[in-house]
């Protein structure tokens, strides 16, 4: 055998061992077998120079050539093992669960009202406050629901001792706004009101209002319209229609209930509007002018509108939740899908 | 209330489907719930609101269905029915209001040798329509007028009444009446009764009495039609807890002028339907107020409703309900409203009828005059809002509960509890005082989770408690913060659990109060129920507490794992909240911070170190952390050990090592001879 078909054994003998898998210590081996002081490859470039004439050049550029491909596979091989042995002491599941702390989440009703708060701020009306503990006259008589007439019927009453009791609406606080200041007026009032209801899916014994009221020189009809249709199309989306039926309130004249188009089947009638397509959501009208006189304000002078909504009542339609305990069990699956 | 569309076609030519006219009755204010087809007859349920008891009676809707469609009415109405008319040697009984307050207006007419049996299909069809059962053809006559004209009518049997005397009286106490529907009432002073000699024979416009109901052998009847008042009659009814078809029109007011026909209209069906003669008739004469009359500015009327009114298109709405019109001057009309209109009296009533059949729908959507001020939010409200955002940011998860719960619940922690508020007419004893703490409503809901096996809770609630003003009728309603946590304040894999302690509560506190620019203060202090209690104070005004809930009280929720809340008030809290504060300046120079770990006394407090540190360190100082404690084997058992991590700095240039060892070296000389205490 030539020593050039010998150098070609060895190169296959290279091949053949780079390609298995191999460990730092046999890559050791590696380098000692082919590239060593002792190696064949070596002893072969070291006697190139007593080659005949004929055979030197070929031979000896030959050897060369794979002592540096070897060299440089070697070399290769080294920086990969490294690399992997690098990966291997580095790496993470990736799809273990990341770690961060819980955000808490605020209550849906508290959700609803700010909400509704804010499209009405937007719009120029200022939050009132009022008590929940009040008097006949705020809670009834300055509304002109006068005692044994049905249209109490609607205002059944949790009563405390006298005159006091805990207010059914949050109309109490238009009196105290309209005792207290002179018009302009332009607020909402929200909060907590109660009516002796037995609980079940539908009713409770307490629950959350945001009524509105507006008065000044020339508010018309057609104002009360346009604020809480632009109202509903910011709270349940710019496709919404609204429409207005007369309705009869003790405190307004004209009297209107509000319907927005049914926010599950977009009108077409399902189960949750009763087919009708319409789902009722307001109540409103013009102040009545017997309001303006228990306050002292000059109905010639001035008009206004007020109205008023169930906070519940719209989360419900909302969220598609269909019993109102769920807001005051406070079960934390309920609340943190509020997120 | 139920129409029958059948039967209002009688009055009114009306050309429009069931389906349309209900559409058309919704948009003008009485609302149609449903519409069921009975036979060949179609009947809605209405909503009727309790300004419009004239809308009670097929006759009602016929013309509210002629106005809303512009039909015609046509009132084929039998006023007239020519009975002997009063024939008082006919009448067998002597009748007499006693009180005229309350009864302004009654009749009664005598009908003599009718035969009770069936009522013909004509009449049973038409109150069957309307899901009345037939009872024998008097009462069904009287039941067919009430639904045809709204007046409520009453048939005695003549022979059954007593002493040949018919009282309208208040009833006396004690006195009892067993009604038709065979149930024992008892009556008190102020019910309105009719009588006979002996005893009352009905509830005044609520029920008739069993014992001169008219039955199978009845031959001579009395029929009543009357004007009861109507507060007299909702009161009554109330009591008794009885509401009839009579009393609902009663209590809403019938038609004044429609008494008498209604009882003509009676008398003669019963005599188509019965046989037998009209006989005498007593009539207390007519009751009713002069017709009102309105003027009406319709520039005023088109002020108040934003569109430009016609004045033709004004008048021809008030005809079609019913008003006469006379024109006033240019742009105003004057309107008489007949009498089953008494709901209308003043201008801005006739207003509200023309928009409604004008229809709100053609009344445009405008834009109110701009605001009168910036859009804003009180402070308070901002502190609120911003309170909430950062309470949920740690974490926290907001609860609402009832405000009214039982005395009990509310005196389970007597040290949070004034003098509390009751309901008079609770639904429950569960729900009978307003909450004086919020801890009730937290504790169940706490327990609540726990039982559905959700055992790590981090809560709050922002709701107000309710107290007595000592002595006075009055009432205190406060905004309160209610913290609650349990089980683990954190939970993963990698980290392991960490159990809550008070400190969570206190962390969530400080943690808020330095999102809002503010402090408290806290010092310890005893609660009955709590354990560690400690009282907050803010600017020196004492604002709520912390603790944990003690053992016994837990138990009372069914809780057996620690719980630990904080209630304070939150404008006592929070009042010097601030939101939008100056920047300063970051240091350009840096600060060197030394660690310090105190071995001291347990009963040597961190904010008495802290006092020290700050008081020695002088402007120097800029921060004191604590970054650990320690009680334990390695040290004795009367002992703690605390590091502290002291920051130093100034603003204008870098301290030197010297200053900054003389600061710290000033605050352990300080901390050994004012506290005893050694260093680690």
């Amino acid at each position: 055998m030539s020593v050039l078909d010998r150098i070609k054994e060895i190169d296959k003998e290279f091949e053949a061992e780079a390609g298995k898998d191999i460990t730092a210590a046999g890559l050791d081996g590696m380098r000692v077998k082919f590239l060593g002081r002792k190696a064949e490859l070596t002893g072969i470039l070291r006697s190139v120079a007593s080659l005949p004439a004929d055979q030197k050049k070929d031979t000896g550029k030959a050897a060369n050539m794979l002592q540096r491909k070897i060299s440089e596979r070697l070399e290769e091989m080294g920086k990969r093992l490294a690399e992997e042995k690098r990966r291997d002491r580095d790496e993470i599941d990736v799809t273990m669960p990341g770690i961060a702390a819980s955000p808490g989440v605020p209550h849906p009703l508290t959700q609803v009202m700010d909400r509704i708060n804010d499209i009405f701020v937007s719009m120029g009306f200022i939050i009132a406050d009022g008590p929940e503990i009040e008097t006949e006259f705020y809670n009834f008589e300055a509304l002109n629901i006068p005692l044994d007439h049905p249209s109490r019927d609607a205002f059944d009453t949790f009563y405390i001792e006298g005159e006091h009791l805990l207010r059914s609406h949050t109309s109490n606080v238009q009196i105290h706004l309209m005792q207290n200041t002179r018009p302009p007026i332009q607020a909402i009032m929200p909060g907590r009101v109660y009516r002796p209801d037995a609980v079940d899916a539908s009713h409770s014994f307490m629950f959350h209002q945001v009524e509105g009221l507006m008065v000044d020189k020339g508010i018309r009809f057609s104002d009360l319209k346009g604020t809480l249709s632009g109202f509903c199309g910011a709270m349940f989306g710019k496709d919404t229609k609204t429409r207005v039926r007369p309705h009869f309130f003790p405190f307004t004249e004209p009297s209107a209930e509000v319907d927005i188009s049914c926010i599950i089947c977009g009108g077409k009638g399902c189960r949750v509007c009763k087919s009708s397509g319409w789902l009722e959501i307001m109540g409103a009208g013009m102040v009545d002018p017997l309001v303006f006189e228990k306050v002292g304000y000059d109905a010639e002078k001035y008009t206004g509108f007020a109205f008023g909504m169930g906070v519940e009542r719209i989360a419900m339609l909302l969220y598609g939740i269909e019993d109102i305990r769920f807001f005051y069990e406070n079960d934390i699956r309920f609340l943190g899908q509020f997120k | 209330m139920k129409l029958s569309y059948n039967w209002i076609k009688e009055h009114v030519d009306i050309s429009d489907s069931p389906e349309t006219l209900a559409e058309k009755l919704t948009m003008t204010g009485s609302e149609v719930g449903s519409i069921e087809k009975v036979g060949d007859d179609t009947v809605m349920e209405l909503e009727i609101t309790s300004n419009r008891p004239d809308c009670l009676s097929m006759l009602g809707l016929s013309r509210e269905a002629a106005a809303v469609s512009g039909a015609d009415l046509n009132t084929p109405y039998a006023t007239s029915c020519a009975p002997g008319k009063g024939a008082v040697s006919d009448m067998s009984v002597k009748c007499s209001i006693k009180a005229p307050e309350l009864c302004p207006r009654y009749t009664a007419r005598v009908i003599r040798g009718v035969t009770v049996g069936e009522v013909s299909a004509g009449i049973s069809g038409r109150i069957g329509a309307l899901g009345v059962r037939p009872v024998n053809n008097i009462v069904d006559v009287t039941n067919f007028c009430l639904f045809e004209s709204g007046q409520p009518m009453h048939a005695f049997d003549l022979d059954k009444i007593k002493g040949g005397v018919v009282e309208v009286r208040e009833a006396a106490k004690g006195e009892k009446i067993i009604t038709i529907d065979g149930v024992e009432r008892s009556l008190e002073s102020g019910m309105l009764v009719i009588a006979d000699k002996e005893r009352p024979i009905a509830v005044a416009g609520i029920m008739g009495g069993k014992d001169t109901e008219v039955t199978s052998s009845t031959t001579n009847i009395l029929l009543e039609s009357a004007y009861f008042d109507p507060v007299s009659v909702r009161r009554t009814s109330r009591k008794l807890g009885l509401t009839t078809d009579s009393s609902y029109r009663f209590e809403r007011g019938v038609d004044t002028s429609f008494v008498m026909p209604a009882s003509e209209r009676a008398t003669s069906l019963i005599i188509r339907e019965a046989g037998g003669k009209a006989g005498g008739l007593y009539d207390s004469g007519p009751y009713g107020s002069p017709p009102v009359e309105i003027h009406l500015d319709i520039g005023r009327a088109s002020g108040i409703l934003g569109i430009s009114l016609d004045q033709e298109e004004v008048i021809k709405i008030l005809k079609w309900l019913g008003m006469e019109v006379f024109s006033g001057e240019a742009g105003s009309v004057k309107v008489r409203v007949p009498s089953f209109r008494g709901d209308v009296s003043r201008e801005i009533d006739l207003v509200e009828e023309i928009a409604r059949i004008h229809g709100f729908g053609g009344i445009p959507d405008t834009v109110p005059r701009p605001a009168p001020w910036t859009p804003r939010k009180t402070r308070e409200r901002k502190v609120l809002e911003k309170t909430k955002k950062i309470l949920c940011s740690l974490g926290l998860s907001e609860i609402m509960t009832y405000s009214l719960i039982s005395e009990e619940a509310a005196r389970t922690f007597p040290g949070l509890c004034d003098e509390v508020v009751k309901i008079m007419n609770p639904l429950s004893a569960e729900h009978e005082t307003l909450t004086p703490h919020l801890m009730d409503g937290m504790l169940k809901v706490i327990s609540w989770n726990i039982n559905r096996a959700n055992k790590d809770l981090k809560l709050f609630e922002v709701g107000k408690k309710y107290s007595r003003v000592p002595g006075k009728a009055a009432f205190r309603e406060s905004h309160m913060l209610a913290v609650g946590i349990t089980g683990n304040v954190e939970k993963n894999w990698a980290e392991g659990e960490k159990q809550a302690s008070l400190y969570s509560v206190k962390g969530v506190l400080e943690r808020t109060a330095e999102c809002l620019r503010t402090r408290f203060d806290i010092e310890p202090t005893d609660i009955e129920g709590f354990v560690n209690a400690a009282e907050i104070s803010a600017h020196g005004v004492s604002a709520g507490f912390i603790g944990e809930v003690s053992p016994d009280k837990l138990e009372i929720y069914g809780i057996s794992q620690k719980v630990f809340v904080s209630q304070v008030d939150l404008r006592e809290v929070f009042s010097r909240a601030v939101l939008i504060g100056a920047y300063s300046p970051i240091p350009k120079f840096p600060f060197s911070t030394r660690d310090l770990s105190v071995l001291c006394d347990r009963s040597v407090t961190v904010s008495s170190i802290r006092a020290i540190a700050d008081a020695l360190g002088g402007d120097l100082l800029r921060k004191t952390d604590v970054v650990d404690m320690y009680e334990g084997k390695q040290i004795p058992p009367d002992k703690k050990s605390v590091t502290f991590s002291f920051t130093y700095g100034l603003l204008d240039r870098t301290l030197t090592d010297e200053e900054v060892e003389e600061a710290h070296s000033r605050i352990k000389e300080g901390l050994v001879s004012k506290l005893g205490v050694t260093f680690r």
